[in-house]
């Protein structure tokens, strides 16, 4: 018995020895998955598809590069937001992480991440050159906590073949409602001529989006959702005629019902309605789903921004990707090294936007190359109209999934619509009163 | 007589085919999502997008899986994920049986109330300690080793329990017949005791190996850097955002390649495991 334990000691001795990092070494912790099979080597981003291989690719040729600088990739699963925390409570963070704007408040509030703007400006990034949206994401108390990588929003994925069954196409372009009541009226026409729902959700496990859809029709009547930082404010006429629209919309079947993310993909694409409520990533997928022939979006497919359903503005939620460096000792070789791969991918964010989101960079949303890929210039006017909830507000992910939970439950009729919202304000106001 | 016996046999045969019927119908129930899944598995990523039914028809790739096995560090991963279950049970299997053995034989101060004290591991949630526990192992500096991958597990009040129980239920006159034969007490434990509590060693250390080899939480935030991801993790990492959809044939492969290690394993040992959950039963 004694040997196996001698042995068993031994191990652990010996497997406790952890790894130094090199003094020119830097780890870049993303997510965006990975393609090692097909871009692994590869430097030539121009051809790269996709998230992932668009990443790998800036990755590789950034590497290339820069011979001098040894750049760690570290994929996590996504959003890796466990594992930063984990880290960061050892001590021992990256030293670049993706991050969602929505969630670098409660990394920055807590100084776990260090400010940008002096050392961007010092290599040649201006922050003044971000999209009103990006600034607005990376932007806390006068300094800047990101680099933007991207916008992303609810977009209306449009099958244009029913919209014209429908009657719904005016001079070769979608017509879209200007009020929740010329969206029932069009849903109704729109079911009437097809035999479809007007709309394609996801209803079913995931609860994001309809916290886009709430935040956006809030936004478009200019209502305060957050009066302060602890607090939202969900009791409101102009929440209850939001929820008021989505359920009604289920209850006349105007939208399909039960599909997860995956499954509301699938149905888009195969026919199941007019319009799919997803975000930008997916543009690529529909466009080429659009050249096949005889599939029910053959050249049929077209994209907007959420349409303004309310008079008080033209808004829509926005939130985006960051890089954030945390707060840990570097050496200056690393520190170096950190801000010319920033610079690096400030230089190349036209090629970060074929992946269907939109520029960080305004000079990139006016340029003619990005105005060409497909269905960009529709969707462009995003990084003007597009809104971020308040920087001050932190745990953004799970206030959305609070208010996707209540709002499902009251779409679905499984409470009230007043019980609902009641209820999220309640929630989310007991789990920002302990987070602050 | 013989009409009882002809009605009888006629009765259980139909009450076999009952529960056979059953049993073939449960056993479907069960084995069609697995089949699925690799059914997905063997379509590319575009054709799921577009139609998952399409896993009925041909043709059908191998694509995802050459994707996993050129394209990440899937074999660290794996070396990594036995390691540390392997270190994980053989941690749980030496110290469950000492402690098991001391509880069960030994008389000394406090016994009773520290294994009540262990007893109590049993109803605290893992949730419940992974902050503190996270931050001795960082104050340790045991994040990223794979000492700190396996040490938590071997904590397991349930092994102390079951040895306990185990140790408790041998008559202590073998204890006696080994001592007048002037057999010492770790003679005892080593020679005479533990090998009768093979059985439940089985049970416990397929268990241990199982829970080790599935866990996911304590890796992902333990072993953070990418050369200690233990499967599970690794192969979470390589996951591309809205993969349940963009990349579902891949999702699906990398779900089959984490499971065929232990579903070999199970190949060889089913007899074993059998045999060790059925004793855990009873």
């Amino acid at each position: 018995m004694i040997r196996p334990i001698a042995i068993l000691l031994s191990c652990l001795a010996l497997t406790s020895c952890g790894v130094q990092q090199p003094p020119n070494e830097i780890v870049v912790q993303r997510f965006f998955g990975t393609c090692n099979a097909q871009y692994g080597t590869r430097t030539d981003v121009a051809a790269a598809e996709g998230e992932c291989g668009i990443m790998t690719t800036l990755i590789n040729k950034f590497s290339a590069e820069n011979p001098d600088v040894r750049v760690r990739v570290s994929p996590v699963a996504w959003p890796g937001y466990n594992q930063l925390a984990a880290q960061l409570a050892a001590g021992d963070p990256p030293d670049l992480v993706t991050m969602h704007l929505s969630s670098i408040p409660d990394y920055q509030s807590r100084a776990l991440i260090e400010p940008l703007g002096k050392d961007l400006r010092a290599v040649g990034v201006d922050p003044q050159g971000f999209t009103a949206a990006s600034s607005a994401g990376v932007n806390i108390q006068g300094d800047v906590f990101g680099l933007p990588i991207d916008n992303w929003a609810p977009l209306w994925h449009i099958n244009m073949n029913y919209f014209r069954q429908a009657g719904l196409v005016k001079d070769g372009k979608p017509i879209l409602p200007r009020s929740p009541e010329e969206l029932l009226e069009h849903a109704r026409r729109f079911k009437a001529a097809t035999g479809k729902p007007y709309l394609v959700q996801t209803l079913a496990i995931e609860r994001a989006s309809y916290a886009r859809n709430l935040y956006t029709l809030l936004m478009q009547q200019n209502a305060t959702i957050f009066p302060d930082p602890q607090h939202i404010h969900l009791q409101s006429p102009e929440a209850k005629r939001v929820v008021d629209l989505f359920r009604q919309i289920y209850v006349e079947d105007l939208t399909t019902k039960n599909l997860d993310y995956a499954a509301s993909t699938n149905a888009f694409i195969n026919g199941a309605g007019g319009v799919f409520i997803v975000g930008t990533w997916l543009i690529g997928d529909f466009e080429a789903e659009s050249r096949r022939a005889d599939r029910p979006l053959s050249n049929g497919y077209t994209v907007r921004p959420f349409p303004q359903l309310y008079a008080a503005r033209d808004a829509t939620y926005i939130d985006g990707h960051a890089w954030v460096m945390p707060a840990k000792e570097r050496t200056p070789q690393q520190r170096d090294a950190v801000f010319r791969l920033l610079k690096f991918f400030a230089d190349n964010d036209f090629e970060w936007s074929r992946t269907g989101h939109l520029p960080a960079y305004q000079a990139v949303i006016d340029s003619e190359r990005f105005n060409a890929l497909p269905h960009r210039r529709e969707i462009a006017k995003l990084s003007a109209t597009g809104m971020t909830l308040p920087a001050s507000v932190q745990r953004q992910f799970p206030v959305a999934d609070i208010v996707g939970e209540e709002m499902s439950a009251a779409i679905t009729g499984h409470k009230t619509v007043d019980a609902a919202l009641a209820d999220a304000e309640h929630r989310i106001n007991d789990l920002l009163f302990h987070v602050l | 007589m013989t009409t009882q016996l002809a009605s009888g046999a006629v009765g259980r045969g139909f009450g076999d085919r009952l529960i056979l019927a059953a049993t073939i119908a449960l056993a479907i129930v069960m084995v069609i999502p697995m089949l699925w899944a690799v059914g997905l598995s063997l379509k590319t990523n575009q054709e799921l997008l577009v139609d998952t039914q399409s896993v009925l028809k041909a043709p059908w790739t191998l694509i995802n899986y050459y994707d996993i096995l050129i394209g990440s560090g899937v074999f660290r991963w794996l070396l990594n994920s036995i390691i540390v279950s392997t270190g994980m049970s053989l941690g749980v299997l030496v110290l469950s049986s000492l402690a098991g053995y001391g509880f069960a034989r030994l008389e000394f101060p406090g016994r009773n109330v520290i294994f009540v004290l262990v007893l109590f591991g049993l109803a605290i949630p893992e949730q419940a300690v992974i902050l503190v526990r996270h931050q001795l192992f960082s104050d340790l500096d045991l994040h990223n080793t794979y000492a700190g991958l396996m040490l938590p597990g071997m904590s397991a009040p349930f092994g102390v329990f079951l040895m306990t129980q185990y140790f408790k239920a041998i008559p202590t006159e073998i204890d006696e017949a080994a001592m007048l034969d002037n057999a010492s007490r770790f003679k005892i434990f080593w020679r005479v005791l533990l090998p009768m509590t093979l059985p439940a060693q089985a049970t416990l250390g397929i268990f241990t190996f199982l829970h080790a080899w599935n866990d996911y939480w304590w890796p992902m935030v333990s072993g953070t850097n990418q050369q200690m991801y233990t499967l599970t993790v690794g192969i979470a990492s390589t996951q591309q955002n809205f993969a349940e959809s963009a990349g579902l044939g891949y999702l699906m492969a990398q779900a089959v390649f984490a499971s065929l290690p232990v579903l070999i394993v199970y190949m060889f040992f089913q007899k074993y495991i059998v045999r060790a959950v059925s004793g855990a039963a009873t």
